[in-house]
């Protein structure tokens, strides 16, 4: 079988195409570059978010703690003056009424010690207090003063004067003082309390902005998340919508490429048919009529005129051997058995061929097959037949071979088995295979090839009968 | 003595006239017709009556073989000899089943066309020597190669005669009257070569025969 120029044939992408790949590579390059880089600023901003709340709150916690306890402290200092101040007044009081009471009086100098400790608590904790405070502990600490240099007096009372003046001296002197005191302990307790207050406000406003600045940077994250989600879910149609465009378009170019070594095929089929058909029936005939005209001319000739007789013989086994080369090569081309006699003597005629030329014998089974076959379905099925055993005979040197066609409601079958050493179907596949392949694909039909080293090879193909094909014309 | 009369069918001219020129240079043959493709064959043949028609396998609108089925089934005292270019057992076979006597190839008619035409006027069958050759080598060679043994070495001597006369177109009882045997035992005999030689009807037989030289 002369080599198909079909099967060759691959045609290069077009040059448009291959530019469009490149700048859409580009492009899309430059669009993941841009995702990446708005993704990690995306990242970026809710996990600077994150952290500038988590420390905006222990700062806030910190804060109000600190404020809390301050608070809790002044109020100990407080507590701790005012109880001080009453267990020193509840000692000179007692110390003065010690006759009208009949208990067992203080020791003044208990009752001193008892003021200097008042005086050391308000010293101590001075520090402790802001400026504004520190006025009414100062006002504390005069008035504390005051007492002590007092008391020091009162203590050194005698007892008919303590008995005389007691009542006195605490109703106009240490109850003004207690109250007096009182009241500055009072003061400074809601002065301590307003700046809580003060404090707890500023606290909250604090809060209140890392509240506002959450929500803003979250919805700021939110907006870019929407915005990207969008931005990608656009960029995913869109590419989606290329790769269906590119497959359609490379659907396209397989079906244009089918097309094409369809035509091909047939155009190679038709330029056979009719080289064989010149051959046969021009070329061919006219060295058949020649030969007979030679016959007639040798009979003209005498007998004895040897020289003129061994020149007619010459003639005639030239013209001979003419017409045979040409049988063959027409027979080669495009049998006419297809169309003389149909498919299976066709298909026989060939088996008895390749026997006679190899060693390989070849059985022909058929089934059904009836005579009214498409053309281009018999010149098909004779076609990968022709492959198939050559392909035995030739690359296999298979011994024997056999050809089953059955033929089915709407479909033929066709198989050629052979003994031969077989081959990896997967990576052996010649032209020949391909163009067996590309002749069924051509009629919807499925072809497999099964075979292994040393296992013989099994080419089978099935054809769907649609009766579309034209009907067959005569050489 | 009455000439034979013969139609000659070919979509070649010249080859045509080169048949014709044979024919005529036998005073008891003529040339009554010529036609040009099968299906002017067939209604030549109806209308002329020739004794027999010389005809080319591969003609265009109707080719020879369909032609010399129609021709045969209509007429079946013509005799229809098949000029072809083939000698393959396919095409001679399909002759034969069409009905045709005699089997010529074109590279051989000039020296065989004249034996060919006055065998089938006879009621006798005729191939081309070449094709009894390639359908013998193919016999054999198949033989060979699948080791089987040649189905007409099973054939008693009887059976080989009947076989030959059957092959050359006579009937059941012509072969009965030529060997003095009843029609009855004739019939048994062919039944029983046709199950000997594995064989579907009269073409194959005449094919064998050919193939074996018994017939040419």
């Amino acid at each position: 079988m002369p080599p198909d120029p079909a099967k060759n044939v691959a045609p290069p992408l077009p040059r448009t195409a291959r530019l469009d790949d490149s700048e859409a590579e580009r492009h899309a390059k430059q669009l993941r570059r841009l995702l990446v880089i708005s993704f990690g600023w995306l990242l970026a901003l809710l996990i600077g978010a994150g952290v500038d709340a988590l420390f905006s709150v222990r700062r806030l916690d910190v804060a109000s703690r600190r404020v809390s306890s301050l608070f809790a402290a002044r109020n100990h200092v407080l507590g701790t003056i005012v109880v001080s101040v009453r267990v020193y007044d509840d000692q000179l009081e007692r110390y003065l009424l010690q006759e009208q009471l009949q208990e067992s009086a203080p020791d003044p100098s208990d009752v001193q010690r008892k003021i200097a400790l008042v005086h050391g608590v308000l010293e101590g904790f001075k520090r402790e207090f802001d400026p504004d405070e520190q006025v009414l502990i100062e006002a504390m600490q005069l008035q504390v003063q005051d007492e002590e240099n007092v008391c020091a007096t009162v203590l050194t009372w005698r007892a008919d004067l303590r008995r005389q003046r007691a009542y006195q001296f605490i109703g106009q002197q240490l109850i003004p003082w207690r109250t007096r005191m009182f009241e500055l302990a009072t003061q400074i307790s809601s002065l301590d309390e307003r700046k809580l207050a003060l404090e707890n406000l500023a606290v909250a406003t604090r809060f209140q902005m890392l509240e506002s600045r959450l929500i803003w940077l979250v919805s700021l994250a939110l907006i870019a998340g929407v915005l990207m989600s969008l931005i990608c879910g656009w960029y995913i149609l869109r590419l989606e919508r290329q790769a269906r465009q590119r497959y359609q378009a490379l659907a396209l170019s397989r079906l244009e490429l089918e097309g094409l070594s369809a035509r091909l095929v047939e155009a190679q089929e038709e330029e056979r048919r009719s080289i064989s058909r010149e051959l046969h029936d021009e070329v061919g005939q006219s060295l058949g009529a020649l030969l007979v005209e030679v016959g007639q001319l040798s009979k003209l000739v005498p007998p004895d005129d040897r020289v003129t007789q061994a020149q007619i013989t010459h003639i005639k086994s030239v013209a001979e051997t003419a017409v045979k080369s040409i049988r063959d090569i027409a027979l080669l081309l495009r049998p006419p058995m297809l169309d003389d006699l149909g498919l299976i003597p066709a298909l026989e005629w060939q088996a008895r061929e390749i026997s006679r030329r190899s060693d390989m014998e070849v059985e022909v089974h058929s089934q059904n097959v009836s005579e009214d076959l498409g053309d281009e379905t018999k010149v098909t099925v004779y076609r990968i037949v022709q492959e198939a055993l050559n392909n035995a005979a030739t690359h296999a040197a298979a011994k024997n071979a056999k050809v089953t066609v059955v033929q089915g409601s709407d479909r033929i079958t066709i198989e050629i088995t052979d003994d031969g050493h077989g081959f990896d179907p997967k990576r052996q596949r010649g032209m020949g295979i391909l163009g067996m392949e590309e002749r069924v694909r051509r009629l919807g039909g499925t072809l497999t090839i099964e075979s292994a080293p040393g296992k013989g090879a099994t080419v089978k193909a099935e054809l769907p009968l649609h009766q579309a094909d034209p009907p067959l014309n005569h050489p | 003595m009455r000439r034979i009369r013969i139609l000659l069918a070919d979509d070649h001219k010249l080859m045509r006239s080169g048949l014709r020129l044979l024919v005529e240079q036998q005073p008891e043959l003529t040339v009554v017709g010529e036609a040009n493709d099968g299906r002017e064959a067939v209604s030549l043949a109806k209308s002329l009556k020739p004794d027999a028609v010389v005809m080319d396998i591969g003609m265009p609108n109707l080719n020879g073989i369909e032609a010399a089925l129609q021709i045969t089934q209509a007429n079946p005292q013509i005799s229809v000899v098949m000029l072809s270019m083939h000698s393959d057992e396919s095409y001679v076979l399909r002759a034969l089943k069409a009905g045709a006597k005699g089997y010529l190839l074109k590279d051989s008619a000039e020296s065989d066309l004249i034996k060919a035409v006055h065998a089938v006027a006879d009621g006798k069958s005729f191939f081309s020597p070449a094709v009894s050759k390639v359908l013998l080598d193919d016999y054999v060679r198949k033989l060979k190669r699948s080791g089987a043994e040649d189905a007409y070495d099973l054939l008693t001597p009887r059976e080989r005669e009947i076989l030959q006369l059957v092959a050359e177109g006579k009937s059941n009882k012509d072969v009965a009257n030529l060997l003095n045997l009843s029609v009855y035992t004739v019939e048994t005999h062919r039944s029983n070569i046709m199950e000997k030689l594995n064989l579907r009807g009269i073409p194959e037989l005449i094919l064998f025969a050919v193939r074996r030289g018994i017939i040419s």
